[in-house]
C-alpha cells in the first residue's frame, strides 16, 4: 500500500505539471474562447479531486502519520479554491464586460493558488517516498 | 457594490472562514499557538463579514439569501461557537462547519432544501468523526451517530422524486401559410472542419419582405448529429419553430424538413440548428434572416458575430446613410462601437425603439443571439471588442473607454399594452450539483433543477405572464423565450423608462433581477433557456407550454 501511496502521488504531481501545460493551451488557442479551456477545467474539477481522494485514502491505508494524511488533503481545498477563483474572475468585469484590475488580481490568485498546490503535491511524494523507505530496507534486510 | 459583486464577496469571505478555521486547526496540532490564534481571528472576522453580506443579500432578495440564512448562519455560529476554544478538535470542527456552510451555496443554494441541509450535517459529522479518530486515536459514537442519521435522512430528501418534464406534446399545429413567395434550400453538411449550410459559414443571408411566405427546404446531407432549423427571434407558429424533440422530429442524415412562414415583422433575424446547437453553431450552423418593409435605401451593413478582421472596406459617398445589421451569433456578450459619424440604435432585436436619440462615444453591449440596427452616415466605421470590422471609407480612431448604452433608458416611453398581469413565473438562476443523469454533473441550474428535470411551466392561452428572472450565479446568462418577444418592465426593481423595449434575448447579469411580460398569444410548447449555448447544454433550459 505505500507503494501505491508513492505511485499515486506522483500521479498526482505529474497531472499537477500537466494542468500548467492546459491552461497554456488554453491562453494560446486561437480563436480564444472558454471551450479553450475545456481540458483545464475537466482536469481540475474531476481529475485532480479525484486523485487527490484515492492518495488520501492509499496515505490512510498505508498508516501514514497524520499530519501526512491531513497534507494529502490539501489539494483537495485548494483545488476547490481555485475553481471558486477562476470563478470569480468572471464577475468582477466593467459594464462592458471587460477586466477589471480586482478581477485580474483574483485572477492573479488563481496562478498563485496554483503554484502552492504543486508545492503541497511535491511535499505529499515526498513524504509518501519517505514512509516508503523504511520498508523497502526491511523487505531487503529480510532477503 | 453591485448585488453581483456582492455575492463575489461572500464567497471570498466564505473561503476566509473555512480557510482560516482549517488551517488554525492545523497549526494547533503542530503546537503554534499564536498562529492558530491569528487564524481564528481572521476566521472570525471573515464570519463577521458574511453576516453583513447576507444582510445585503437578503435587502437585494430572498432568492439570494435564502440559504445563506437558513443552512450557512447556522453552521458559521457553530463554527465560532466552538472554534473560539482553539484546541485543535475544535478548530477543525469549526472548519468543517465553515466548509459545510460554503459548499451549500456552491452545491446546492437554491431553493433551501432540507436535503441539502442534512447532506452538509452529515458531511461535517463525518470529517469530525475521522479527525477525532487521527487526533486521539478513538471513535467519536456522537459524530459517528449524527453522520449516518443526517447522510440518512439527506438521502431520502434528495432523491425524492420530482415532476420530470413531460415533453410528450403534439405542436399546435397552424393552418399552413400558403403558397411560398420565396423558396429557399439550405443543405447542411460537413465542410472539412465546419459544419455549413450549402457549404458556407454563416450559411447563406436568406431575405424576404414583409408579407412574403417563405419556405425553407433543409436537407441534412451528413451531420451526424442531427439538424433543424431555430428562427431566432422571428415568432412563428410553434410547429415552425425548429426545437427537435419538441416541436419536430430531429432531421437525420438523408432527411429533410419544409418549414414555412409568412414573413409579418420586418428587422434582423437569424437562424440556426437547434439540434446539438452548442456545437453545431460554433461549428458553423447558422445565418442571417433579414425581413425588410421594402427596398432597402442607402448603404446596409449585415454583420454576423464572429465578424474576424480583416476589416472589410466599402467605399460610400460621404453623407450616404449607412444601416448596421449588427447580429451575434456568439454565446457570450460582444462589445460593439460606430465610430466617425453619430448614430442611432433604430431597432432592438428586430422592433423599432420609440424616438431614439442620436449617439456619439457610445458602447453597444449587444448580448448572445441579439441584434442591433443602428443607423448612420458614411463615412463610418465599426469596430467589435475593440477591433475594426467594417468601414465605410478612411478609417476613424479606434474607441476608449466609451460608457456602455443602456437601452432601459434609451428614446421614449409609452405605456404598456395591457393593464394587468394574470400570472407570474419566476427563474431564479444559479450552477449546481445535478445527480439525476447517468454521471453526476455540476449544471447550470434553473429553480435548483437542471434539464430535462426542470417541470415545464403552464400558462393559460390570453393570459398576460411576467417573467421574473434571478440570477444568483457568477456568470451572465443571456435569456431567449422562443415564439414571443417580452416587453422588458424593470430591472432590479427599477422600471425601464425609455422606448418600450420587446426583446427575445437580453442579458441578466450576476445579482440582477429581470421582470419582462408578454401575452399568451402563441400557443404551442416553448423552449425557454439561457443563449449561452454550453449554458443551455448543462441545464439551462426549460419549456413553456399553452
Amino acid at each position: 500500500m505505500r507503494r501505491a501511496f508513492v505511485i499515486l502521488s506522483g500521479v498526482t504531481l505529474a497531472v499537477f505539471a500537466l494542468q500548467f501545460v492546459f491552461a497554456a493551451v488554453g491562453a494560446f488557442t486561437k480563436p480564444s474562447s472558454e471551450d479553450a479551456y475545456a481540458l483545464h477545467s475537466i482536469t481540475g474539477m474531476a481529475v485532480i479531486p479525484a486523485l487527490t481522494v484515492l492518495t488520501t485514502l492509499t496515505a490512510v491505508l498505508a498508516k501514514a502519520p497524520g499530519r501526512l494524511v491531513g497534507l494529502t488533503l490539501l489539494p483537495l481545498g485548494l483545488t476547490l479554491l481555485q475553481a471558486l477563483l477562476a470563478a470569480l474572475t468572471g464577475t468582477f468585469t466593467d459594464e462592458a464586460g471587460g477586466s477589471t484590475t480586482v478581477g485580474l488580481i483574483i485572477g492573479g490568485l488563481h496562478a498563485v493558488n496554483g503554484i502552492v498546490a504543486v508545492h503541497v503535491a511535491v511535499g505529499v511524494v515526498r513524504g509518501a517516498s519517505r514512509l516508503a523507505q523504511p520498508a523497502r530496507a526491511g523487505v531487503e534486510a529480510a532477503a | 457594490m453591485t448585488t453581483g459583486s456582492i455575492i463575489a464577496a461572500d464567497l471570498i469571505l466564505a473561503v476566509l472562514a473555512a480557510a482560516g478555521w482549517l488551517g488554525g486547526g492545523a497549526a494547533a496540532t503542530t503546537g503554534r499557538r499564536r498562529l492558530a490564534t491569528g487564524l481564528a481571528i481572521l476566521a472570525l472576522l471573515a464570519t463577521l463579514g458574511r453576516a453583513a453580506t447576507t444582510v445585503a443579500l437578503a435587502r437585494a432578495g430572498w432568492w439570494f439569501a435564502a440559504e445563506k440564512v437558513v443552512i450557512a448562519a447556522p453552521l458559521s455560529l457553530a463554527a465560532v461557537a466552538v472554534g473560539v476554544r482553539r484546541t485543535p478538535m475544535a478548530m477543525f470542527f469549526a472548519g468543517y462547519a465553515a466548509t459545510g456552510a460554503l459548499l451549500v451555496t456552491v452545491l446546492h443554494g437554491y431553493p433551501v432544501s432540507a436535503g441539502a441541509a442534512l447532506l452538509a450535517v452529515a458531511g461535517v459529522a463525518t470529517a469530525t468523526a475521522v479527525t477525532w479518530r487521527l487526533l486521539h486515536g478513538r471513535t467519536s459514537r456522537t459524530a459517528v451517530a449524527v453522520a449516518v442519521v443526517a447522510l440518512v435522512g439527506g438521502t431520502a430528501f434528495a432523491v425524492e422524486p420530482t415532476a420530470a418534464a413531460d415533453h410528450d406534446h403534439r405542436p399546435v399545429t397552424a393552418s399552413r401559410a400558403g403558397e411560398p413567395t420565396k423558396r429557399f434550400v439550405l443543405t447542411a453538411g460537413t465542410t472539412g472542419d465546419a459544419w455549413a449550410f450549402n457549404g458556407q459559414v454563416p450559411g447563406p443571408q436568406l431575405d424576404a419582405t414583409v408579407g412574403d411566405v417563405v419556405e425553407v427546404t433543409l436537407r441534412n446531407r451528413d451531420i451526424e448529429r442531427g439538424v433543424t432549423l431555430h428562427w431566432h427571434g422571428y415568432d412563428v407558429p410553434n410547429d415552425q419553430d425548429g426545437v427537435p424533440g419538441v416541436t419536430q422530429d430531429v432531421v437525420r442524415p438523408g432527411q429533410e424538413f419544409v418549414y414555412r412562414f409568412v414573413a409579418d415583422q420586418a428587422g434582423s433575424y437569424w437562424y440556426h440548428t437547434h439540434s446539438a446547437s452548442d456545437i453545431g453553431v460554433r461549428k458553423g450552423l447558422y445565418g442571417v434572416l433579414v425581413v425588410r418593409p421594402g427596398r432597402p435605401t442607402g448603404v446596409e451593413v449585415v454583420v454576423a458575430y464572429p465578424a474576424r478582421p480583416p476589416l472589410t472596406t466599402t467605399a460610400s459617398q460621404p453623407g450616404t446613410p449607412v444601416r448596421f445589421r449588427l447580429i451575434n451569433t456568439d454565446s457570450v456578450t460582444h462589445r460593439y462601437a460606430v465610430a466617425g459619424a453619430p448614430f442611432t440604435v433604430v431597432a432592438l432585436d428586430g422592433r423599432d425603439l420609440d424616438s431614439p436619440s442620436p449617439l456619439t462615444n457610445t458602447v453597444l453591449a449587444i448580448p448572445a443571439g441579439g441584434r442591433f440596427d443602428v443607423v448612420t452616415t458614411a463615412p463610418a466605421a465599426l469596430f467589435v471588442d475593440g477591433r475594426p470590422v467594417r468601414a465605410t471609407g478612411p478609417l476613424p480612431p479606434a474607441p476608449g473607454a466609451w460608457p456602455v448604452l443602456d437601452p432601459l433608458t434609451y428614446g421614449t416611453a409609452s405605456p404598456p399594452p395591457w393593464t394587468r398581469v394574470d400570472r407570474t413565473l419566476t427563474l431564479v438562476l444559479d450552477r449546481g450539483l445535478d445527480l439525476r443523469g447517468r454521471l453526476p454533473r455540476y449544471a447550470h441550474t434553473v429553480n435548483g433543477a437542471a434539464d430535462p428535470g426542470i417541470p415545464t411551466q403552464v400558462v393559460r392561452r390570453g393570459e398576460v405572464v411576467r417573467l421574473r428572472i434571478v440570477n444568483r450565479s457568477l456568470v451572465v446568462h443571456p435569456w431567449h423565450l422562443h415564439g414571443h418577444h417580452v416587453l422588458v418592465l424593470t430591472r432590479d426593481g427599477k422600471p425601464a423608462t425609455g422606448s418600450p423595449l420587446w426583446l427575445d434575448s437580453f442579458d441578466v447579469r450576476p445579482g440582477e433581477v429581470w421582470e419582462v411580460a408578454f401575452r399568451a398569444d402563441n400557443p404551442g410548447l416553448w423552449a425557454n433557456h439561457c443563449h449561452n449555448l454550453p449554458h443551455a447544454d448543462a441545464g439551462m433550459m426549460l419549456h413553456l407550454r399553452y
